[in-house]
């Protein structure tokens, strides 16, 4: 695999785009938009609507012109405290100039032991949510975007290295377990992340910055009705039916291949945004207007944060990173299991395999006319002992057996794994083990 | 029915992987003019805080006036507990080990530990020990010596 050089890619990708690269972004400046848009980062300039509406002005883009003042040089211009305030008051999320002025965000930065070549800015970005500044470059959106992908891979192949035998439904659990966005959330509170009463440009950057959706039981202008009891507007409109809503049988194939890593289906794909640019736009200003959730905010921060160590310290940082705060957590994935018919299962699987196919035995036993008799019995395949399990009827120990020997063939785990995203260029790739999958039923 | 799935969330390993100091902010209160401010006023304009803060970097300090109080120091922890302490009257090292007594806290309230916790195995009471439960029915069993140089079974 070919080492790819991020440093050169993160200039790129973190100052503002003075030409439209793409479809999306072409439209993204088309469409009418507040002039909190067009804020300029730093001394280069966004381009303002005239200059895109006909090739020919191309030119003119590119020909020197006299700079417009940018915010960072009216703050430093601005000796009036008063004067800085209302600078700070009219954005809506801090300027990267802020970002060292913030004790809260250089102590975080320690506290998570970020690489050093992550600027102070680029973190106090990956705090700012699309619902508190909708401008793609003063957000999170595109960090976010990059670090779940990250999470994603990182995440998948370390359980499917580890357990190679894993049937799906579990493996998206355990995917939900690692990187679910209720997982994403208490890390984000276990960093000491605090979220901001309402966002701004004169917040302290160390806080994470959202706009938070209305509470279920706030009042409805003072009246007695509850927001929750209003009838609902469909939460994305334009939206195509899902898949369960046109009827669809969702198996486990076709969740592998069109749902998002923990086997939910996903509303819009990035194809659609593709093909229908406006709805990128019209969805980010839905969340604009009505404010996301805590749950949403932190699961977006986390997943930017990954993806801004990427760029900025390479792909070595961003998994050591990942293994240090995400994979390091502790997750049983033997409890994951939910099993409806185990016998059943078992003598599946050993049909598939080849093994003789099972029979339950008494090992031990005590107590069978008493209050609390215990049977141990075990699972036998031929003269191969596949399980055992214990418990107060015959019933129950041979289901414990079924189930303990369920286990044992799906959460087999090779003694020493590489993951593919950390084969090297030197050593020779040793393949893991791929395994069949989990028993057809 | 095929085998289904429960969805849960992993929990925290502090230390395991990264290690998160639970102290995330302390706060030092002054007063300029009691008497009992004086170790406090010491302590702030000595160079043991820049130290301090150079050797704790991922602790956010702040310090601010509170006229005509006691000293106090505020620390804040990332379970959302507070714990202060009024430093009035000491001197500025003993406000040293004040501090780095709140720095190493873990912002739980100070509690007993009853005799029965103190050894605990991974996952906490009520799990199964990392050796298994010990079972009567199986393994070797331990033979009992009649005292006769030989163990029966």
């Amino acid at each position: 695999m070919k080492a790819l050089r991020l440093l050169r890619w993160s200039g790129a990708v973190l100052s503002p785009r003075t030409r439209p690269c793409c479809f999306i972004h072409q439209n993204q400046y088309r469409t009418p938009l507040p002039f909190k848009m067009l804020r300029p980062q730093s001394t280069a300039v966004a381009p303002s609507e005239e200059h895109l509406e006909t090739e020919d002005n191309l030119q003119e883009l590119l020909d020197p012109r006299p700079p417009e003042p940018t915010i960072e040089d009216l703050l430093r211009k601005s000796s009036d405290r008063g004067r800085t305030e209302s600078i700070l008051r009219s954005l809506p999320s801090p300027p990267p100039s802020q970002a060292h002025k913030s004790a809260r965000l250089s102590a975080l930065h320690a506290r998570l032991m970020l690489p050093p070549r992550l600027p102070l800015e680029s973190l106090a970005r990956c705090l700012v949510d699309p619902s508190a500044d909708i401008n793609p470059h003063f957000n999170n959106s595109s960090f976010s975007l990059l670090g779940s992908d990250l999470l994603g891979l990182y995440t998948s192949e370390a359980i499917l290295c580890r357990y190679p035998r894993l049937p799906t439904e579990v493996m998206f659990a355990a995917m939900y377990g690692y990187c679910g966005p209720k997982t994403l959330t208490s890390i984000t509170r276990e960093w000491g992340v605090e979220i901001a009463a309402a966002p701004g440009g004169e917040v302290d950057p160390g806080f994470l910055q959202c706009k938070r959706v209305e509470a279920g039981n706030a009042s409805v202008d003072g009246t007695g009705t509850q927001v929750k009891e209003l009838p609902k507007i469909a939460d994305t409109p334009n939206q195509k039916p899902t898949l369960g809503e046109r009827g669809w049988r969702r198996g486990v194939s076709s969740r592998t291949v069109k749902d998002d890593y923990f086997g939910d289906e996903i509303k819009r794909t990035e194809l659609d945004y593709a093909e229908r640019p406006e709805l990128y736009l019209e969805d980010q200003q839905r969340k604009f207007e009505k404010g996301v959730t805590v749950e949403d905010a932190s699961s977006n921060f986390v997943r930017a944060l990954i993806g801004a160590i990427h760029l900025h310290a390479g792909k070595k940082a961003a998994y050591n990173f990942f293994k240090a705060h995400i994979l390091s957590r502790h997750l049983d994935v033997s409890s994951l299991f939910e099993f409806r018919q185990p016998t059943r299962d078992l003598s599946r699987l050993c049909a598939r395999e080849g093994f003789e196919s099972p029979v339950a035995r008494i090992l031990s036993e005590t107590g069978r006319k008493s209050r609390t008799p215990v049977f141990v019995v075990g699972v036998f395949a031929g003269k191969d002992k596949l399980g055992e399990g214990s418990g107060s009827s015959l019933d129950e120990a041979r289901i414990r057996a079924a189930i303990g020997a369920l286990k044992g063939w799906y959460l087999y785990s090779p003694l020493e794994v590489r993951v593919p995203s950390q084969a090297e260029k030197g050593k020779e790739w040793e393949p893991v083990l791929v395994d069949g999958g989990e028993v057809v039923v | 029915m095929p085998v289904k799935a429960l969805r849960t969330t992993s929990t925290a390993r502090n230390g395991l992987g990264a290690f998160i100091l639970q102290c995330k902010r302390l706060d030092f209160h002054y007063c300029d003019h009691w008497g009992s401010s004086r170790g406090m006023n010491s302590f702030l304009t000595s160079p043991l805080l820049p130290h301090l803060s150079l050797t704790n970097p991922s602790i956010h300090i702040s310090i601010s006036p509170r006229p005509s109080h006691h000293p106090i120091i505020r620390a804040s922890y990332i379970n959302g507990r507070e714990k202060v302490i009024c430093v009035r009257n000491l001197q500025k090292e003993q406000i040293l080990k004040k501090v780095e007594l709140l720095r190493d806290a873990g912002g739980e309230k100070v509690r007993r530990v009853k005799g029965g916790r103190v050894v605990d195995s991974f996952g906490g009471i009520g799990r199964e020990g990392v050796r298994g439960v010990w079972s009567p029915y199986h393994g070797e069993g331990r033979g009992v010596d009649w005292g006769r140089g030989k163990v029966e079974r």
